[in-house]
This record gives structure tokens, C-alpha cells and sequence, in this order.
């Protein structure tokens, strides 16, 4: 116990420095890395996990802060790449015009619809977010005359950015799209961190805690709940439409489907719900594994360790790994899921606390 | 005489075909205690709801100040002064005390600097300083209750509901309520308070309201209370003869 302080001569909290430089270090290190790292993979897989963590990031203003856990972010993430490439390829709107038009559309039909669902609560919550992400499917999936039905939307490129009539880039190579994506990631955190640090992140949290004790302690709850969705769905979209421009296509099938949603949540729940931290170690660890499962690194590395390949076995290896890499990806959230309910980075902590022996002091929920 | 700060009147509150509230009226005087008693099941908790607006009243009129606050939401009432406490504790409870109480003060201000201030105010008042480092989920029942009336201090209410707050507590705990809603009595505040430990009631109240199955048995001074007939027979039931 300390001695209690008037409160005049007690420091104000959440002054932090350290957390602060090193977000800063870290992103000038990652700044320069292209400039090393020229593999279009690693490029590739870098630009991945920037999408996850903005995904990650901006789910986690609604679902980690306000405790909302949203099954139906597909909607603006669709929604976002949708209206980019719809005004890019069809009207000719540059995406940098385009993305604003697009989140706009994302947060307005957002607050529509939290407006009606945020009145359910809990898993009819959820459902209610699935719902309106498949109702957003299958308009996307049969007006076809807007959407182009099923056939998705091919994009035939990207106008050249230039400023001043001076070229900046042409697009063509990937290095753009990690540097957008390294812009947006570190907003998103940025912006987590400003939720956390205000009015905002302890009404949300409030919320998330306990609706009724939150309502009758002066919040309103679906304004602060419209306002969590409306930031959530802003960097959403802005992610589906970053998305959209780097793969040069959508179709209802890849931005639009329950699976997108479900991955969004997973990167938090790996990751750790709620924190600043979570949606990157969650990123930081989906991304690769999936990619590794993907590439049949596990059937490569039994070969490496004497399997011989032209066994029967090392066949059937070779043949089956790699499609069931959905498979063992999914076995590889559940062990996680069962085994660190609070995430990699609630794990960690509590790894750390024991270590410490410090068990019985409280988690303090900074991250 | 002053003006009342809160006017009942004729309160009905119907779920289906049961009046859970039927034809209430009281009012109180700004800086007093009231206190709401009757058995389990007459309505008080009803009552509380149907003022801070976590459900219309069916029919009849709550004003507050003078102002009809029917089909006003919880965080309006908050926000015009009058606020409530729960009777099962409803701490948030993966944060910690400060933030708890801070939640409350953020009502009044958008500055978490003058939010961090008031809120170190009010744990001051219910003595939880040395706690505010704590998760609120951590604390045991007398403290969490503390935490309530603290976070609800915090939202700067000219008028407190409290519900059951001495529920649960032992004898030395509920004594240190006790002292906490008179000290708030010489602040001026106004408190309606809920209670079923008689003793304590009959010591804090300026006047106290009884119901029974949801209408209004008896109204009146502590000493008139517990010599009235009728709240005798609602408690204990008729004599044998």
C-alpha cells in the first residue's frame, strides 16, 4: 500500500515516453526496409501483415474497447474496396479520391445500421452483424449491373500518383503498397492509442464493462457505440480499399464473405482483444503461419528431416499438406484460443507476472 | 418551505397484468433522506427504475426540479443531476478503481486531467485511495460498494438514489455507510435510499415512504413509521385474534 498523496502531487498518468520512442523507432527501421529488402515475397508478405493490422486495429476500436464483438466487418471492408474500384475503373476517379468516397459510404451505412443493431446485445449482437454482412454479399453478389455480379471487378491499373506534375509512383512495383500500408497501420495505432488515452477509450470501455452501470453514469450508449463503429468502419473500408487497389480485384467471394469477417476478429483474438499491442502480435502471427502452411512448409520440412519424398507417404505429404493448410490453420487458432484465452499478448504478460512474482498485483490495462 | 427537488406523482408501473408501482405520490425536500422501505417484492427497486428512467412509468409524472423527466434515458437523468446506485454492485470491473470512479467524472468534463482530480476527490470521501491502483473486479463487497457510491459522487448529483447499498455489508462496514450518507446529508445533498436494516434506516431518515405490493402504505416521520398499524401488519402479518 502507498501513502496517499493529495492529489495535487500525484504525476499524471499515461505521460509514457518509452512506448512513444519506440513506436517511433520502429517505424523508421521499418521505413528503410525496402530499401534492403527488395524480395517481391517478403514485400508481399510484409504488405500482408500491414492489412491484418489495420484490419486487426480498426476492429479493435469496436470489438476489443467498446466490447462489440462484430462478426460483420466483410461489410466495410467490402464496402470499401467495392466503391474504390467501382469509381476507379468505371468513372475514372482517382483511388486517392475514390478511398475518401468510399469510407464515407462505410461509416455512413454503418451508423444506419448500428443504429438499429446496437439496441441487441451480446451474441444477438453478433448475429445481427453477420446478417447484415451477407445481406451486403448478396446485393454485391446479384445487382449485377452496378457490381458486376460474381465475376468481381478486374482493375486495368492505377493511375500514376504525381504531385506537381512530378511523378511519385507508377504502381508498379509493391514498394508503394507497403509504404501506404505502413502509413495506415501505424494510423490505426496511432488512433487506438488516442481512444485509449481519452474521453472516448473510458467510455468505451465503460460500455464494454457493463451497459446499464455505463448508461446510468451519464453515457449514451448508442451514441458512444456509433461512435466506436463509425471510427472502426472508417479504417475498415480504408483497409478493403487498399486491399482492392494492391490485388486489382474484388469479387464478392474474396471481400465479401463471413471467412473475412472471422478473420478480422481472429487477428484480435490471437492477438489479444482490447489492447494497443494485440492486433499487431495477432497480425504478426497469423500472417506468416498462414502463409507458411500455405507454401507447404510443413511437407518441405519433414522431407528435410529424412522423410524421402517419393514414398508413398512423402506423396501423399505432398499432395494433401498443402490444400488442408485451412485445416491446420484453424487447429492452430483453437490450441491458441484454449490455451491463451487473452491472446498471445495476455499470455506473455501473465508468463511474465509469475516470473516476477507478482501474481496477485493487478494487470493494469495498458498495453 | 422549499421546493420539492422530486415530485411523485401517481406513479403507476404495469409489466403485463402486474402493477409493480400502483398510484404512487411523494415528494422530497431538497437535502433530505428519505427512506423507501416495504417487503421484499412492494415495488422499491420499480420505483428507482421508473425515476432514473430505466423504464417509463405506465402512467403518472416524475419530476425532478420541477422538470418532467418520464421517457428521459438513464444517461439524460445522470446528466441532469440525479443518480443511482444498483442494488447487485455493478463495478467495471476489468478497470481499475481511479478509472471507475474517473468514468463518473468524465459526466462533467471532457479533460481526463480534471476527470483523474475529481475522481481522487471522491475516493477520498468513501476512503479508497489506497485502492485506486486495483482492478474493481478485485475488490470484496464492501469496497465495491464503496467504489458505487463513489463512481456515482463523481457524476455530481443533486439528488442520490441509493439501492440497498448496506446489503451484504457487516456491521462495522454498513456503520461506515451510515457516517458516509450523513456526512453527504451536511454537504447538502439529497438522498432516497432503500434499505431493509431497519435500525439504520430509522437512524438516517428525515421521512420515510413504505410500500406494499406496489402501492404507497404509509408516509411519515421514523417514529411515526414504526408505530403505524399497517406497516406492522405488512411486515409481520396480522395478529392470531
Amino acid at each position: 500500500m502507498r501513502p496517499a498523496l493529495p492529489p495535487m502531487l500525484r504525476a499524471p498518468r499515461g505521460a509514457a515516453v518509452l512506448p512513444l520512442l519506440l513506436f517511433a523507432a520502429a517505424l523508421a527501421a521499418l521505413g528503410f526496409l525496402p530499401l534492403w529488402m527488395t524480395s517481391p515475397y517478403a514485400l508481399h508478405v510484409m504488405v500482408l501483415i500491414f492489412l491484418a493490422v489495420i484490419q486487426g486495429e480498426s476492429w479493435n476500436v469496436l470489438g476489443g474497447y467498446t466490447g462489440q464483438y462484430s462478426v460483420g466487418h466483410a461489410a466495410y471492408f467490402g464496402i470499401g474496396a467495392y466503391a474504390t474500384m467501382m469509381l476507379l475503373q468505371y468513372h475514372h476517379l482517382a483511388p486517392w479520391w475514390g478511398v475518401w468516397v468510399s469510407v464515407a459510404v462505410a461509416v455512413g451505412l454503418g451508423v444506419v445500421i448500428g443504429s438499429i443493431t446496437f439496441r441487441l446485445r451480446g451474441p444477438y449482437f453478433v448475429l445481427a452483424s453477420i446478417a447484415v454482412a451477407e445481406i451486403i454479399r448478396l446485393i454485391a453478389l446479384n445487382w449485377t449491373d452496378v457490381t458486376n455480379g460474381a465475376e468481381g471487378i478486374l482493375l486495368s491499373d492505377i493511375p500514376p500518383l504525381t504531385i506537381g506534375g512530378r511523378l511519385i509512383t507508377d504502381f508498379m512495383s509493391k514498394v508503394p503498397f507497403y509504404y501506404v500500408g505502413l502509413a495506415l497501420a501505424a494510423m490505426t495505432i496511432a488512433v487506438n492509442w488516442g481512444v485509449q488515452h481519452s474521453k472516448l477509450g473510458y467510455y468505451f470501455q465503460a460500455i464494454r464493462e457493463d451497459q446499464d452501470a455505463a448508461h446510468s453514469l451519464g453515457i449514451s450508449l448508442t451514441f458512444y457505440k456509433n461512435v466506436a463503429l463509425a471510427i472502426s468502419a472508417f479504417f475498415t473500408a480504408a483497409s478493403g480499399a487498399f486491399y482492392a487497389l494492391y490485388v486489382g480485384f474484388v469479387d464478392p467471394s474474396t471481400v465479401l464473405t463471413v471467412d473475412t469477417s472471422v478473420q478480422i476478429v481472429l487477428i484480435c483474438i490471437i492477438g489479444g482483444i482490447g489492447t494497443i499491442l494485440g492486433p499487431v502480435v495477432g497480425a504478426l502471427v497469423l500472417v506468416p503461419l498462414s502463409e507458411a502452411l500455405r507454401s507447404n512448409v510443413i511437407a518441405d520440412g519433414l522431407f528435410q528431416l529424412g522423410v524421402s519424398e517419393n514414398s508413398r507417404t512423402g506423396q501423399f505429404l505432398k499432395e494433401n499438406l498443402a490444400h488442408a493448410h485451412v485445416l491446420i490453420y484453424g487447429v492452430l487458432v483453437v490450441v491458441v484460443i484454449l490455451f491463451m484465452p487473452e491472446g498471445v499478448l495476455g499470455f506473455v504478460k501473465g508468463l511474465r507476472r509469475r516470473f516476477a512474482g507478482k501474481a496477485a498485483l493487478p494487470a493494469k490495462g495498458e498495453a | 418551505m422549499a421546493a420539492p427537488i422530486l415530485e411523485i406523482d401517481r406513479v403507476y408501473k404495469f409489466f403485463g397484468g402486474l402493477a409493480a408501482n400502483a398510484d404512487v405520490s411523494f415528494s422530497m425536500e431538497p437535502g433530505t433522506i428519505l427512506g423507501l422501505i416495504g417487503p421484499n417484492g412492494a415495488g422499491k427497486t420499480t420505483l428507482f427504475n421508473c425515476i432514473t428512467g430505466y423504464y417509463p412509468p405506465s402512467r403518472g409524472e416524475v419530476r425532478f426540479e420541477g422538470r418532467r423527466m418520464n421517457g428521459l434515458q438513464p444517461d439524460k437523468v445522470c446528466k441532469l443531476g440525479m443518480a443511482r446506485t444498483w442494488q447487485k454492485v455493478r463495478p467495471l470491473a476489468k478497470m481499475t478503481v481511479l478509472d471507475n470512479v474517473m468514468v463518473g467524472a468524465l459526466a462533467r468534463t471532457n479533460s481526463l486531467r480534471e476527470a483523474r482530480r475529481a475522481a481522487l476527490e471522491q475516493l477520498h470521501v468513501v476512503r479508497l485511495e489506497h485502492k485506486e491502483d486495483h482492478l474493481a473486479g478485485g475488490l470484496p463487497i464492501g469496497e465495491r460498494k464503496k467504489l458505487e457510491v463513489a463512481r456515482v459522487l463523481a457524476t455530481q448529483p443533486r439528488l442520490l438514489l441509493l439501492d440497498e447499498i448496506m446489503g451484504g455489508l457487516n456491521p462495522a462496514e454498513s456503520e461506515e455507510i451510515i457516517q458516509l450518507i450523513l456526512e453527504l446529508k451536511k454537504t447538502g445533498r439529497t438522498q432516497m435510499v432503500i434499505e431493509h436494516d431497519m435500525k439504520a434506516i430509522m437512524r438516517i431518515s428525515d421521512r420515510i415512504v413504505v410500500l406494499n405490493s406496489g402501492e404507497k402504505l404509509a408516509e411519515g416521520l421514523p417514529a411515526e413509521i414504526v408505530n403505524n398499524k399497517d406497516v406492522i401488519t405488512a411486515y409481520l402479518g396480522d395478529s392470531l385474534e
